[in-house]
């Protein structure tokens, strides 16, 4: 895959780059202090992370499907897809959530071409 | 999970600590300078 993949202008799926963090993100079951995560814990941060956002997302329209990647290897590391059941409320949740930030990070938001995940494979 | 424990505060709108920003002028767009991805997501 050469990853210059195309932006469409308009899409019922919007891609929010590398927005989920993993508490063990620096080295896999521990913490930034070198201490093991409970993955109870790891699982519960995860939760919240997706009721974050779908409840935010929520407030733009009607959402089809929210896929949070929760990997660590660095392809598409933390990435957010979210499809709407119609463009416009992607459009909506684009304009809206533009500039802001999540947990002290930027929000980095783009339509994507996906709209079948099974189908999502980089080729 | 339990749910009796009263809502937690959502992470949207939780600014950068202030040290980091240069000036809150320059941060309009939500990009601070030098810190555009590496990874475009991607399939």
């Amino acid at each position: 895959c050469s990853r210059l993949h195309t932006k469409p202008s308009i899409s019922p799926t919007l891609l929010l780059s590398n927005m989920y963090q993993r508490p063990d993100m620096i080295t896999p079951g521990v913490d930034a202090q070198g201490q093991p995560i409970d993955p109870k814990k790891m699982q519960e941060h995860f939760e919240d992370f997706y009721e974050d956002l779908f409840e935010e997302l929520n407030k733009y329209g009607e959402i089809e499907s929210l896929n949070i990647c929760d990997n660590l290897a660095d392809h598409m590391v933390g990435n957010v897809y979210v499809q709407f059941r119609e463009e416009e409320h992607a459009d909506n949740a684009l304009k809206n959530l533009t500039g802001r930030f999540y947990a002290g990070r930027p929000i980095i938001v783009d339509f994507s071409p996906v709209t079948d995940f099974r189908e999502a494979t980089c080729r | 999970r339990s749910r009796s424990k009263s809502k937690r505060m959502s992470g949207f709108d939780m600014a950068p600590p202030a040290a980091l920003l240069p000036n809150t002028g320059a941060v309009v767009t939500g990009q601070l300078p030098g810190t555009t991805p590496t990874l475009p997501g991607m399939f």
